[in-house]
């Protein structure tokens, strides 16, 4: 499996990470190592099996869907990088 | 006085009951010899109020008003949240965070009465098996600080180790628990998947990541999961069921065992020392009574390709949380929020944990997730049918936890090698099964260990099981 620098940068731009320049053909290289080993998988015919997205079948245990009264907004916010005025601040989005 | 580290949590537990010492003395004792071996950099942070809780300790046993732990000094891995204090998970990202509230884990051992000691360095976002990849630092293998603790967990394995804690809290997604209890020559257990609360525990891949614990020896591990398993409605993946005293399970006479050798996947074992410490281990248990049979666990040998998509796929989702706007951390000046997203990130997260999340987003990308994630997900549910086939005839499976002793330090650069190193330990997380790590000798001094792995909830039977082992055999004390 190959990864050509536009696939990188697409992954890269999906997953909001910057990659230096520098480091993207070491990088590649590595993630071609994973998805090689990772590819071993079409050895196994699967036709007719569910996929299986979790270990437990019956976990499920919502609870009940009440509202509180515990607003907590300064005591979350304290772990921000920057607010105002209980919002979150970030650069302008809208010019 | 008697050196209080060598005892184990149960003969700390009796001494506290009978006045031979009290939490304070034991406390500070840990303390000291924290301090003393700072070069293994086991721990993260340490906790300001630790005498302060084996005082609070002290003054209910002397009420005799004391919980099923009080005053016994534990370490938490780096994972688990707690109120008030910074929980880092071994990342730059969560440098400063301070956590608003307590994971269900730390909360219920805090009311059994232990005495929290500090939180242990980990792999960053416990990605790793070797404990390389935290922003802290690597941290030693007490037995050969040449060498590595193992991963995620290291920090709890090598403080349990190097008798720095009796006993310790540990996650494992793929091994984190199993792999560095072995490599440091102690007990480890990973539950059943939602027998322990997943809350406050960061997520890495929420359907793989379960919360255990490790101590010295089987029967300290059975006491100190029964107080942190149990339901929890904040976890909508938690088991609601009863747990049992595994304490008293592991000590019953009455358990009969069948143990399953999956025959294919020990005659792969390369290494023959790996593989003569199996039979030598198997031997042992049949002299106790145990019954052995052979197995075939169909379509194991995917287990390792199947982990690296689904656990980099869950991972990627997860760490989507991390925006540099509202909590971890931001980078200085960002021109638009673009680049506040792409450099805080960037900046934040270390290779590993970047190289996880790429791989997890182009297994989910469009035109790839049939391709990889359900595949994988397909081949988990194979997987989980050959277990689950295999249980109707053994009540254990028994394999190596890994397949080689502690290795050096940074001697393995290559990712698939050091993946490699959880191909015996992956597949009870695919399946969401129970399985423990014992000790089970030496190469050249390195330990080495074996796994059991159990029926759905069924802990105490491992329990039961390993303590039959260390009843004939003194590798836990050596």
């Amino acid at each position: 499996m190959k990864i050509s620098k536009k696939v990188l940068s697409n992954i890269s731009s999906l997953s909001k990470i910057k990659i230096e320049e520098e480091i993207k053909s070491d990088l590649i290289k590595d993630l071609e190592s994973i998805l090689k080993m990772v590819t071993e998988m079409n050895k196994i015919d699967t036709s007719g099996i569910e996929p299986m997205s979790h270990p437990l079948e019956d976990a499920d245990n919502l609870r009940k869907d009440k509202a509180t009264k515990e607003i907590k907004r300064d005591e979350y916010q304290k772990s921000a990088p920057q607010t105002d005025d209980g919002f979150y601040l970030t650069p302008k989005v809208i010019e | 006085m008697e050196d209080l580290s060598k005892l184990s949590l149960i003969d700390q537990i009796n001494g506290l009951k009978s006045r031979k010492f009290s939490s304070l003395e034991l406390t500070e004792f840990y303390l000291k010899k924290i301090d003393q071996a700072k070069a293994l950099n086991s721990f993260i942070s340490l906790n300001e109020n630790a005498l302060k809780e084996a005082k609070k300790s002290d003054e209910k046993i002397s009420k005799n008003k004391n919980s099923s732990l009080e005053g016994i000094p534990i370490a938490h891995k780096d994972i688990f949240c707690i109120k008030d204090q910074i929980t880092t998970c071994g990342s730059k990202m969560l440098e400063n965070f301070v956590s608003p509230y307590s994971s269900t884990v730390y909360e219920k051992l805090s009311n059994s009465g232990t005495v929290n000691l500090g939180k242990t360095n980990m792999d960053e976002f416990a990605m790793g098996s070797s404990n390389e990849t935290s922003f802290f630092g690597n941290v030693l293998n007490p037995i050969d600080p040449e060498r590595v603790p193992g991963g995620s967990s290291g920090g709890s394995a090598s403080a349990v180790a190097a008798n720095l804690c009796s006993f310790a809290t540990g996650t494992d997604t793929g091994g984190s628990i199993r792999q560095p209890a072995a490599f440091c020559g102690i007990t480890g257990i990973k539950p059943t998947y939602g027998r322990v609360s997943r809350w406050g525990m960061i997520a890495f891949a929420s359907s793989l990541d379960q919360g255990g614990i490790f101590a010295k020896n089987a029967l300290d591990a059975a006491l100190a999961l029964e107080n942190i398993a149990g339901f929890d409605e904040k976890d909508s993946t938690s088991i609601n069921k009863k747990v049992p005293s595994f304490l008293n399970e592991a000590k019953s006479k009455d358990k009969e065992h069948i143990v399953g050798i999956p025959k294919d996947i020990i005659e792969d074992i390369k290494d023959d020392k790996v593989k003569n410490n199996f039979y030598e281990s198997l031997e042992i248990l049949k002299k106790s009574g145990v019954k052995v049979k052979e197995i075939d666990l169909k379509n194991i040998q995917y287990s390792l390709p199947v982990y690296y998509v689904i656990a980099p796929a869950e991972c990627s989702a997860n760490l989507s949380r991390y925006d540099g706007v509202r909590f971890g951390h931001r980078c200085e000046n960002p021109k638009d929020l673009e680049d506040l997203y792409e450099r805080s990130r960037a900046e934040g997260f270390g290779e590993e944990v970047k190289k996880r999340i790429l791989i997890g987003t182009y297994c989910l990308s469009a035109g790839y997730y049939e391709a990889y994630y359900i595949k994988a997900q397909k081949i988990r549910n194979l997987i989980k049918q050959s277990f689950v086939n295999a249980f109707k005839e053994v009540s254990s499976i028994m394999m190596p936890t890994c397949a080689n002793v502690s290795f050096k330090l940074n001697s393995i650069q290559n990712p698939v090698e050091m993946y490699e190193q959880d191909i015996y330990t992956i597949p009870a997380n695919l399946a969401g099964l129970p399985a423990i790590s014992i000790p089970s000798g030496k190469i050249k001094n390195l330990p080495l260990g074996i796994q059991f792995i159990g029926n759905y909830l069924e802990e105490g039977n491992l329990f039961n099981l390993s303590n039959k082992f260390q009843q004939n055999s003194n590798f836990h004390n050596e």
